[in-house]
C-alpha cells in the first residue's frame, strides 16, 4: 500500500486528464454552427437538381474578390469578408445568367441588364430557395477586368443582409504546382485569427512552417512525413489539395485562411472530389488519418 | 500521522480507480474487434499483418487484467486475511503477464511509432516485465517472500507504466505542445523508467527501514 501511494501522488497532478473519445467518423470539412454555412442538412443529391446551372464551364467569365459585409449585427458571429467568385455565363437579349461560389454555397442567379457605351448594369436573383439567397446588382464595363456590385439578402434577420464587392477578372485552371509557401501562413493562429474581437491563448492553435512543407498535389506523402506534425499544419496541406481544385470551404477556419493569404486561391466549386489525382487521394487518406489521430489523442489520456 | 494512512490509502485507491476507469475505456474502443478504430488509424499498413494484429488486441484485451493486481496484492490486510485470494490473483498476474501481455506487448513494441528509439524503450519494457515477473513468481515458489516483494514492486511499476505514459504526455502536451512523435518517443522512456527509479528507491527505503 504505501508503495501505491508515492505513484499516486505523482499521479495526483494529472488527475484532471480528459479521457480520450474515440472519434470514427470525423468528416473533413466539419461545418462550424455558424451564421453563414449552407444548411448542412441538405442532400447533395437534391442541390445537383435544383442547381445544374453552377457547374463551371470555361467559358464562364469569372470574377473573384472579397464579398464584404455592409449591413449586419454586430453581435452575431457573422464572416466579415469571404472570398467570392462571380461567374457570368451568358449576357443575351438583356438577360444575365451566372453563379457565385462563396463560402461553401455555390448558387446560379438570373436577371436582366442594360447595356450604355459598353457598361453593363445588371440585377440579378438567385433562386430564392436557400436561405441565404438574394439578389445581386452590378456594374461591368465590356472589355475590363473589374466588377463592381452589392448583393442583398432576401432574408432580412441574416446575420449579414447587403455585401460589396469589387472583383478582379481571372481564368480558373487547377495547377498542382500551386504552393503555400509564400504564402506566410507559419505563425497564424488558426483558431483566433478568425474571431476579429479579443483572443483565447487557451485554444490558440499556430501553424508552423511545416503547414507549407509538402505540396500534397505533387509529391506522394510518407508516414515518416507526416507523422511528427501538428494537427493544424496536417490540416492545411490537406485542405491545400482542395484549393488548388477551387474548393469553396464551409469551415471557417479554413476558409478564413485560403481567403486571406493564399492570393492563387479561387473558390468554385463545392464539391471537388472527383477532380482529385490518385496521388492527391492518398494523400488525403494519410493526412486524414494523422489528423482525426491527433484531434483524438494528441492532448489527451490515451491512444 | 498515523490515523491519517487509512485515509491516504483510500485517496489513493480513487485515483488509482479513476485512471483504471480511464485505462478501461481506451480498451473498449476495441470492441467489437474493429481494426479502423482510434490508435490503429495510423497504424494501417502493419494491421494487414496476422502476428500484429493477434498481438495487438491481445494486448490491448490482456494488460489491462494486470492492472487489477493494484487493488488487492500489495495489502497487507487482504493478504493476511486472504491468503487464498492473494495467492489466486497472483497466479492470474503472472500467467497474464508472462504468457499473454508480455510477449504481446514485445512483438508491438517491434513495430512502435517513432523509430529506433522507441521500439528499443517498448521491447525492452517488454522485456523486463516478463523478466521481473517471472523472477517474483520464482522467489515465491522457493518461498523466498522478501525477494518475492522486490520483484513484484518492479514488475507492478511497469505494470503502472500504461498509466504513467499517458499521463506524462498529457502533462507534457498541456505545458508544452510538443510535436506529437517528439512527445511519444520521450514518453516511451519516461513513462516507464522513471517508474522503475521510485521502484528501486521504494525498496531501498523501506528495506532499511525494515533493518532498523
Amino acid at each position: 500500500m504505501k508503495f501505491q501511494l508515492l505513484y499516486f501522488s505523482i499521479l495526483l497532478l494529472v488527475a484532471a486528464c480528459n479521457p480520450s473519445q474515440p472519434t470514427q467518423n470525423q468528416t473533413t470539412e466539419l461545418a462550424e454552427p455558424v451564421e453563414e454555412a449552407p444548411e448542412p442538412t441538405t442532400p447533395p443529391a437534391a442541390a445537383a437538381t435544383v442547381e445544374p446551372v453552377v457547374l463551371p464551364s470555361g467559358d464562364d467569365k469569372m470574377f473573384v474578390g472579397p464579398f464584404v459585409a455592409v449591413d449586419y449585427d454586430e453581435n452575431r458571429n457573422i464572416s466579415y469578408s469571404n472570398k467570392i467568385t462571380l461567374a457570368i455565363r451568358s449576357l443575351e437579349n438583356g438577360i444575365v445568367k451566372g453563379y457565385s461560389v462563396v463560402a461553401g454555397n455555390s448558387r446560379p442567379f438570373e436577371g436582366t441588364y442594360t447595356e450604355k457605351d459598353g457598361t453593363i448594369d445588371a440585377t440579378a436573383s438567385e433562386p430564392g430557395d436557400d436561405k441565404y439567397d438574394g439578389v445581386f446588382t452590378f456594374r461591368w464595363q465590356r472589355g475590363s477586368s473589374t466588377l463592381t456590385g452589392t448583393w442583398k439578402a432576401n432574408n432580412t434577420k441574416l446575420g449579414v443582409t447587403k455585401r460589396k464587392f469589387t472583383l478582379e477578372q481571372r481564368v480558373f485552371r487547377y495547377d498542382a504546382n500551386l504552393e503555400l509557401s509564400d504564402s506566410g501562413i507559419a505563425g497564424i493562429d488558426l483558431y483566433n485569427t478568425l474571431r476579429e474581437s479579443e483572443g483565447d491563448a487557451d485554444m490558440a492553435e499556430i501553424l508552423t512552417e511545416d503547414a507549407e512543407k509538402f505540396n500534397a498535389s505533387k509529391v506522394l506523402l510518407r508516414k515518416a512525413d507526416v507523422e511528427n506534425m501538428h494537427k493544424g499544419d496536417l490540416e492545411v496541406t490537406r485542405n491545400a489539395i482542395y484549393a488548388r481544385h477551387g474548393y469553396s470551404f464551409k469551415n471557417r477556419r479554413m476558409r478564413y485562411l485560403f481567403d486571406s493569404y493564399v492570393d492563387w486561391y479561387m473558390p468554385v466549386s463545392t464539391d471537388v472530389s472527383r477532380q482529385f489525382t490518385e496521388l492527391e487521394r492518398k494523400n488525403i487518406e494519410l493526412l486524414k488519418r494523422y489528423e482525426q489521430h491527433a484531434a483524438s489523442y494528441y492532448d489527451s489520456f490515451g491512444r | 500521522m498515523r490515523f491519517m494512512k487509512p485515509l491516504l490509502v483510500f485517496l489513493l485507491l480513487l485515483i488509482y480507480s479513476f485512471f483504471c476507469w480511464l485505462m478501461l475505456r481506451i480498451t473498449l474502443q476495441y470492441i467489437p474487434v474493429n481494426t479502423d478504430v482510434a490508435f490503429l488509424r495510423i497504424k494501417q499498413e502493419y494491421i494487414g499483418m496476422l502476428h500484429y494484429k493477434v498481438a495487438f488486441f491481445a494486448h490491448v484485451f490482456a494488460a489491462i487484467v494486470s492492472l487489477a493486481a493494484g487493488f488487492t496484492q500489495f495489502s497487507e490486510r487482504l493478504r493476511r486475511r486472504y491468503p487464498k485470494m492473494h495467492r489466486w490473483s497472483g497466479w492470474i498476474y503472472a500467467i497474464n503477464v508472462l504468457f499473454v501481455a508480455g510477449p504481446s506487448g514485445l512483438v508491438i513494441g517491434l513495430y512502435a511509432n517513432g523509430g529506433w528509439s522507441s521500439q528499443l524503450a517498448f521491447c525492452l519494457l517488454a522485456v523486463l516485465w516478463m523478466v521481473f515477473t517471472g523472477l517474483a513468481l520464482s522467489s515465491i515458489l522457493r518461498r523466498d517472500v522478501a525477494a518475492h516483494r522486490r520483484w513484484m514492486i518492479r514488475s507492478f511499476a511497469l505494470t503502472l507504466s500504461a498509466i504513467t505514459l499517458r499521463a506524462w504526455k498529457f502533462v507534457l502536451v498541456a505545458a508544452f505542445e510538443p510535436r506529437p512523435m517528439d512527445v511519444y518517443r520521450i514518453v516511451a522512456w519516461l513513462g516507464w523508467v522513471l517508474n522503475l527509479l521510485v521502484a528501486e528507491w521504494w525498496i531501498r527505503r523501506s528495506g532499511n527501514r525494515g533493518k532498523k
